[in-house]
């Protein structure tokens, strides 16, 4: 009777904890003295080989990953060309204009329209 | 080396998703449709979503969630501007500055929010600016949604209002801005801070969002707290927000004159190709509606009934019918609509039908809100690429 006793507490006590771990595992409550956390994937995409995707590659990567580009469809010159000078003129992307031409015409090639 | 590694990797993760699904007995059409050159990848506190890019995250529901009245937390879409996103929180150091033109300055705990003011819970229709956007022709630059950067919440914190007279407003004021823990990676990008004037952010129903479908946010969707302004478009709903401010003028802000602009027109629209002149910031959702099931492309049999369905919203105003068209906008008939959650909810409908004869069909589906508001049958196209509420069109085959 006794041991039967001490079973069922033991059952009692081992379903309260799964409880709690269910309870913490779908998060519904964060625990206020907790820090929250989580982590980023990198996810690195390369851009298409050709002249000036040195350029492009770091340049643009400053203030986003690389698929801001590749999700686009393919544009006009004039498109990219008023792209690249939002970054730089709105976004004060550090490109020179020497290089903002290079990135300009690789993206035309590889990402446009060929217009 | 590495990165070659990751990208098979991935790939090999996301075919084993696919692959997984078609074992179980068919991959849904439509999951199918919405993978195509875009990768599911599973973020953290997030399902598999179709990502968009990574830095900052743009990931989008797949549609087969929209089966559902409410879309799990772990399956809202996600956007960001800013590409420093906050990644941790520390509850016991993290407050909400209240300031500006106030009596006084507020430093609320999160303690605070939920104790010294009401909790407020509707569900409301949360939608990006620009979903729907890659369907667009021309096409235009910017994030390309299909129609997976939307969700119906359901949203429980404080109200603006109250936390804003808590502060007390000093005579006047003109805005309020809106900042969140985001931050600009170079210190020449513009801070992603948004504006409500006076009026509108005393309105009863914006909210300091705590909670997301009861439970606390998703880092990725704003943890700890965002605003929300429900029947808006999302660019107003800061995520992570960490300051309000009342401002004695307007807010000139770049993410308020100078992104997220319409053309000053009732449609929001220009001749497609053609650039917008005078522009107005956009605000109130459009009204829309979508089949969900079955998915464009479905393979149907004559004479058997089945049963179509989809959901419906607009920007505050509930909806009054949903009709729906099975041969090409001929004819129309009433659909049967589902539990009314509230004028901010997206509401489900269903049809059921009985194709008689084989054939490819069209069908249309067609929403009017309670002000009479509905949408057109072809698209309204703005540079931006923002508010497309065009009649939704899927073909089906009955055999």
């Amino acid at each position: 009777m006794k041991n039967l006793f001490l079973i069922a507490v033991c059952i009692a006590l081992v379903m309260s904890i799964g409880f709690v771990y269910a309870e913490n595992q779908r998060g519904s409550r964060p625990n206020k003295n907790d820090v929250h956390s989580i982590q980023i994937p990198v996810i690195p995409i390369e851009l298409k080989p050709g002249p000036g995707q040195d350029k492009a590659s770091p340049f643009c990567n400053i203030c986003h990953s690389l698929d801001y580009i590749t999700m686009q469809p393919p544009f006009l010159r004039a498109t990219w060309t008023a792209e690249v000078n939002k970054m730089i003129k709105v976004m004060g992307a550090p490109i020179n204009e020497d290089d903002a031409k290079t990135i300009i015409n690789y993206l035309v090639a590889n990402y446009g329209t060929g217009q | 080396m590495g990165n070659k590694m990751f990208t098979r990797r991935d790939f090999m993760r996301t075919t084993g998703v696919i692959t997984a699904m078609t074992a179980m007995g068919g991959m849904p059409a439509e999951l199918l449709a919405d993978v195509d050159w875009r990768r599911l990848v599973k973020f953290p506190e997030k399902t598999d979503m179709i990502m968009l890019t990574s830095r900052p995250p743009l990931l989008e529901t797949p549609f087969h969630y929209f089966k559902e009245l409410i879309t799990p937390n772990d399956a809202v879409f996600v956007r960001w501007h800013l590409s420093q996103i906050s990644t941790s929180v520390d509850l016991n150091e993290w407050r909400l500055k209240v300031g500006g033109n106030t009596e006084k300055e507020l430093q609320l705990s999160m303690d605070d929010l939920k104790t010294k003011f009401e909790k407020v819970t509707y569900t409301a229709v949360i939608q990006c600016s620009g979903n729907g956007r890659s369907f667009f022709e021309p096409r235009v630059a910017g994030g390309q949604w299909k129609n997976g950067a939307m969700g119906n919440v359901t949203w429980s914190g404080a109200r603006l209002k109250d936390i804003l007279n808590a502060a007390g407003i000093k005579a006047g004021s003109i805005d309020v801005t809106f900042d969140g823990l985001d931050e600009p990676p170079l210190p020449t990008v513009p801070d992603f801070v948004k504006s409500l004037d006076m009026d509108r952010a005393l309105e009863d129903d914006i909210i300091v969002a705590y909670e997301m479908n009861g439970r606390f946010l998703p880092m990725l969707n704003g943890f700890p707290s965002r605003l929300i302004v429900p029947g808006w478009y999302a660019d107003y709903w800061v995520k992570s927000l960490s300051t309000i401010t009342v401002l004695t003028k307007p807010f000139e802000g770049y993410w308020e004159k100078g992104a997220y602009r319409i053309p000053d027109d009732p449609c929001a629209c220009v001749p497609p190709g053609s650039e917008q002149k005078k522009t107005v910031p956009i605000r109130r959702l459009n009204t829309r509606s979508f089949i969900v099931e079955p998915s464009d492309g479905t393979a149907l049999r004559a004479n058997k009934p089945v049963i179509v369905m989809g959901i419906a919203f607009s920007g505050g105003y509930g909806i009054r019918d949903v009709i729906i068209s099975t041969d090409k906008g001929r004819t129309w008939n009433e659909t049967m609509l589902g539990k009314d959650l509230g004028k901010y909810a997206w509401i489900q409908w269903s049809y059921s039908w009985l194709p008689k004869k084989p054939g490819k069909y069209m069908l249309m589906v067609r929403a009017t809100n309670r002000i009479g508001e509905s949408q057109p049958f072809e698209p309204l196209w703005s540079p931006s690429g923002f508010m497309r509420n065009n009649i939704e069109k899927i073909e089906v085959t009955v055999r």
